[in-house]
């Protein structure tokens, strides 16, 4: 296996910019969840390249990869959750248009 | 396995990028499943097997089925295209995205990165030992993780019955 570390880390950097992005400057709460998701998973990669560079023996960082999966699970969860309850009270689901708090 | 990894990140990177550009947003979704399933790939190529088969099972099985149903409570017509989907001010949107990735990138050049780091002939991500892990060393964290995902699961139903619940 000759793929150097820099190109994973340019991998997850583009994808993360990539995510980045969508969530800025899409309408949609979908698709800024998704976009975040997108975020998530570029992290997760780095955390894998840098168990299979550097600590390929040790179990930790992949329990580390598995419980940020886990925990980006519940939040996408939650934040669905929360699409559909804002959906319910303002029959949108366009992020710009909520700004009950705006002052 | 260059050319493995090549093709994969194709893949990845040109989901991701349709993901967060198309209008259809069923479309989007499985833009994002084409990226999950590269970003699995990845994990097999970089011999997390473990990985690989829970982001198959989580993302894919889970998040995307759960963002589907998302999609189909939160529009009338489930292929319906949307007018321009863009929110306001989206150019400074992009072009912070821009900035943050060419500084990541610029963090990815330095040389202790770019240095040549073998390969791990060790990596193995085998299911026993992660399994073995997971109730011995690690048995209180996944436990504490199991609670996480039962009080995120009732949160959202609570979070999303709240308007029925409001109206008795």
């Amino acid at each position: 296996m000759s793929i150097p570390l820099s190109y994973y880390l340019t991998l997850s950097a583009i994808l993360f910019a990539v995510g980045l992005c969508g969530a800025l400057t899409r309408k949609n709460a979908i698709i800024v969840l998704m976009a975040i998701e997108i975020m998530f998973n570029a992290a997760i990669l780095n955390l894998i390249v840098f168990w299979h560079y550097r600590f390929g023996a040790s179990v930790t960082p992949q329990m580390f990869a598995i419980f940020a999966i886990a925990i980006a699970a519940a939040e996408s969860t939650v934040g669905l959750a929360l699409v559909i309850a804002v959906y319910r009270h303002y029959r949108s689901v366009d992020v710009d248009e909520m700004r009950s708090l705006k002052g | 396995m260059n050319t493995a990894f090549w093709i994969i990140s194709i893949i990845t990177v040109l989901g991701a990028v349709l993901a967060i550009t198309l209008r259809n947003l069923v479309h989007c979704l499985l833009s994002l499943v084409v990226c999950f399933f590269g970003i699995a790939a990845h994990y097999f190529l970089l011999r997390a097997e473990f990985l690989g088969v829970a982001q198959i099972l989580i993302y894919i099985g889970a998040v995307a089925v759960l963002i589907l149903f998302a999609i189909m409570l939160t529009r009338h017509v489930t292929g319906m295209e949307g007018p321009r989907e863009l929110g306001g001010k989206w150019w400074m949107g992009a072009s912070t995205a821009g900035i943050i990735g060419v500084l990541l990138w610029w963090c990815v050049r330095r040389e202790v990165l770019t240095a040549m780091w073998p390969s791990s002939e060790k990596a193995q991500g085998l299911v026993a030992v992660i399994g073995k892990a997971l109730v011995s060393e690690w048995v209180v964290p996944f436990e504490a993780l199991a609670v996480l995902l039962t009080a995120a699961l009732v949160g959202a139903v609570v979070i999303a019955l709240e308007e029925v619940v409001r109206k008795r």
